[in-house]
């Protein structure tokens, strides 16, 4: 009796794991292949899901919510389920984790990252340049969009939604009261930030707290004197932060940092404080996109502020290898198509989708990642508002990319920390080299094997 | 011993949270020690590396050192005030007269408020611009060159995500121990007190004896939690600035949802689970020792 119980607890025990591991193994789709674009079949409206991280109330997703509804009034049955985690590092955890379980909806957002490229090596992600060569609207897009999606090898697997351009927004009474100029250069910025201070201003208000902020200032140098390849050569090793134009860019940080550049107390200041602080005419100097033109090119700006608001471009440098028209414009976090999930019906939407989104994108007043469609200025806008759209046709070739889509994440989030550091004044420009070397040295190269 | 049908009741009700326990958090347990000998992104195939994770945080890894340090400190922090702080309004209580409920409620507040709310709250009262409130009554009281970034400056930073999380939990312990205090016999403290014994002697001879048992449980429980405290120091500071406020649970947390290294993320949570059994361990036997002394 006993020995019967316990065979049957082992056989219990057994069936349960057998279960489990069933149920892990669940997960795994079949492959497809990522080039066929234009699979055979018959369309079958069904739900279809997009894991995106973009604000909820956002351009984006007000216009794909429009489209959807457009697209399910002649097919029935079909809805557009939009996920969405605007805070992007809880958002890349949540991608990542479904990757990880083979779990990822038919669309997600990525950008260009490691971990993006080995989902697109396996066959996860559609080949987004033949899928949108083969809806016809290729053409449409700004290259410069399309470039900012891409991996380093050329090869498009994002489909951009947005166009934007990064400006240093300033308040030109306070310039005005601390007797300072635009900065010519990236070299000027210590002097001016030193001016401002002086005058009891604040010079740059940054959000500290969520770090990419931050970490743009470590782009710009180098960008400049070295173009964009040098991140590419850094993050898999083979150019060095103790090369002259790693070392130029660091001591200007840390410059930045001795000038007392950014409020202090900057890496507990979150998105809105910062903002707050330049749009109240407490700081001088504000980084930060177009995607902020409804509150600083409108009526929603502090009337004692809005005649006082303009923006520069990022400054040269004295040897500068790239244009003053080359700068920050990134199309912002792509959307991918997972291939497994692909079938007639998502190619047909996203046909559909496609060539409706820009017409309807640019109606919000945004920036369209094609030419094809026109921004329509909002009627409460400031003269400031049509001046950064138009500087849009007027962006040249190469774009300043944002280091964190780049550097491989331990990296990148070891840069983010030391950053702080050094602008702190906590940590040496030396001891930030070495550090950063050494880290990029261990990560970088393994992973984009 | 049980009779039969007793003992089966027992089994039956007995099997099924033990079940559940094995499947929450010992496969859990077992999954990460099986992972941490792996290297694994989560995508590509996993890549047996026998414990060349271990070797790495433990030899090559100073950011899994800092963190360690990081959560000893944190840990005392938060133990002082939730302990401490709950033994002091517990024996206060029990001098009051009147107001004990509202006092008892107001204390436990905190406990119930959820965690991303409370980090907001102290985001504000440690903020220096905008002016938060520990800055403005430094202002007010005329100590305006004290004023701080508090959750900016690597010294002060580590004592501002510990001090929420320990004001948080104190109302709790303070309930668990004022009612352990209240089990405490009036007679054996009032012929201490005829006998001549101070507040201090009877606290110390008769009280603190007499709930010793409910002390280490309130203590292992603190501390385990402590020592997995993630939310508030996450949400404050993400670790920073540097890594001044990064706690083992935080670096594992990146190591594995930003770094995609769930194998070496697994290896610091195998330590995380061992540090938890040796920290409950030395409460035991220090606690013990001291109440057979």
């Amino acid at each position: 009796m006993r020995t019967n119980r316990a065979r049957l607890a082992v056989a219990a025990t057994v069936a349960a794991f057998g279960l489990l591991l069933t149920g892990c193994a669940a997960g795994s789709g079949t492959s497809a292949d990522p080039t066929n674009v234009d699979p055979e079949g018959e369309i079958t409206p069904h739900e279809i899901s997009w894991l995106l991280s973009r604000p909820a109330d956002g351009g984006v997703i007000t216009a794909m919510e429009q489209i959807a509804d457009e697209y399910a009034k002649d097919h029935p049955g079909f809805a557009l389920n939009l996920i969405t985690t605007p805070d992007r590092p809880s958002y890349i955890q949540k991608y990542e984790t479904l990757a990880a379980a083979n779990k990822l909806p038919e669309l997600f957002d990525t950008d260009a990252t490691p971990f993006a490229q080995k989902l697109a090596a396996n066959g996860t992600m559609m080949d987004a340049e033949a899928l949108l060569k083969d809806l016809g609207v290729y053409d449409d897009y700004r290259p410069a969009a399309l470039n900012y999606q891409r991996f380093d090898d050329g090869s498009l697997y994002m489909v951009p939604f947005e166009f934007q351009l990064e400006f240093f927004w300033y308040n030109k009474a306070l310039f005005e009261q601390a007797g300072v100029q635009v900065p010519k250069t990236l070299d000027d910025f210590p002097a001016m930030c030193t001016a401002l201070r002086d005058a009891g201003i604040t010079p740059i208000a940054l959000d500290g707290q969520d770090q990419w902020p931050l970490e743009r200032y470590m782009a710009y140098y180098p960008f400049r004197t070295a173009g964009p390849d040098y991140v590419q050569q850094l993050k898999k090793g083979d150019a060095t932060l103790s090369d002259s134009t790693g070392e130029q860019a660091v001591q200007w940080l840390s410059d930045l940092g001795s000038a007392g550049c950014f409020q202090d107390g900057f890496s507990s200041t979150g998105y809105s404080d910062a903002q707050a602080s330049f749009t109240s005419g407490k700081a001088a100097v504000y980084n930060i996109g177009t995607w902020e033109l409804n509150s600083l090119a409108t009526d929603a700006l502090d009337p004692a502020v809005r005649d006082d608001i303009d923006y520069f471009t990022l400054p040269v440098t004295a040897d500068s290898v790239t244009a003053a028209n080359e700068y920050v414009s990134p199309s912002g976090i792509g959307m991918a198509v997972n291939s497994k999930t692909y079938d007639p019906l998502v190619r047909d939407f996203l046909g559909f989708a496609l060539k409706r989104y820009p017409e309807v994108y640019a109606a919000t007043g945004a920036l369209s990642p094609t030419t094809t469609a026109e921004t329509t200025i909002p009627a409460n806008a400031t003269p400031l508002y049509q001046r950064a759209v138009d500087q849009a046709n007027d962006v040249g070739e190469k774009t300043a990319m944002p280091w964190d889509t780049q550097l491989d994440p331990t990296s990148n989030t070891r840069l983010q920390q030391e950053l702080t550091l050094l602008l702190q004044g906590e940590v040496a420009p030396d001891e930030f080299i070495s550090t950063m070397d050494g880290v990029i040295a261990d990560n970088g190269p393994k992973a984009f094997q | 011993m049980l009779p039969q049908r007793s003992r089966l009741s027992v089994l039956v009700f007995l099997v099924p949270p033990l079940a559940l326990y094995g499947i929450a958090v010992l496969l859990p347990i077992f999954q990460s020690l099986f992972l941490s000998f792996f290297e694994w992104d989560g995508i590509s195939p996993m890549l047996f590396v026998g414990v060349e994770n271990y070797v790495h945080m433990f030899t090559g890894d100073a950011v899994f050192w800092t963190a360690f340090r990081n959560t000893l400190g944190y840990v005392a922090i938060c133990l002082v005030l939730q302990l401490g702080g709950a033994l002091i309004v517990a024996s206060l209580l029990t001098l009051l007269r009147r107001g004990r409920e509202l006092v008892k409620t107001l204390y436990i507040l905190p406990a119930v408020i959820s965690t991303v709310a409370i980090a907001f709250l102290f985001q504000r009262i440690y903020s220096l611009d905008p002016e938060g409130l520990i800055n403005q009554v430094l202002e007010f009281v005329g100590l305006g060159g004290l004023q701080h970034a508090w959750l900016s400056d690597v010294n002060t930073v580590l004592a501002a995500v510990s001090i929420p999380e320990g004001w948080r939990f104190t109302g709790l312990y303070m309930l668990i121990i004022y009612a352990a205090l209240l089990a405490v016999p009036a007679e054996l403290e009032e012929a201490a007190k005829l006998d001549g014994a101070s507040w201090w002697q009877t606290f110390w001879r008769i009280r603190f004896p007499y709930i010793r048992p409910v002390w280490i449980t309130t203590t292992i429980i603190a501390t385990t939690n402590a020592l997995r405290g993630f939310d508030i120091p996450y949400l404050l500071t993400n670790g920073g600035p540097g890594q001044s406020s990064e706690l083992l649970t935080t670096y594992m947390y990146k190591t594995a949802f930003t770094s995609t290294n769930y194998g070496y993320a697994s290896a610091i949570s195998v330590f995380v689970v061992v540090e938890c059994l040796v920290a409950v361990g030395l409460i035991f036997v220090l606690l013990r020792r001291k109440a057979d002394a």
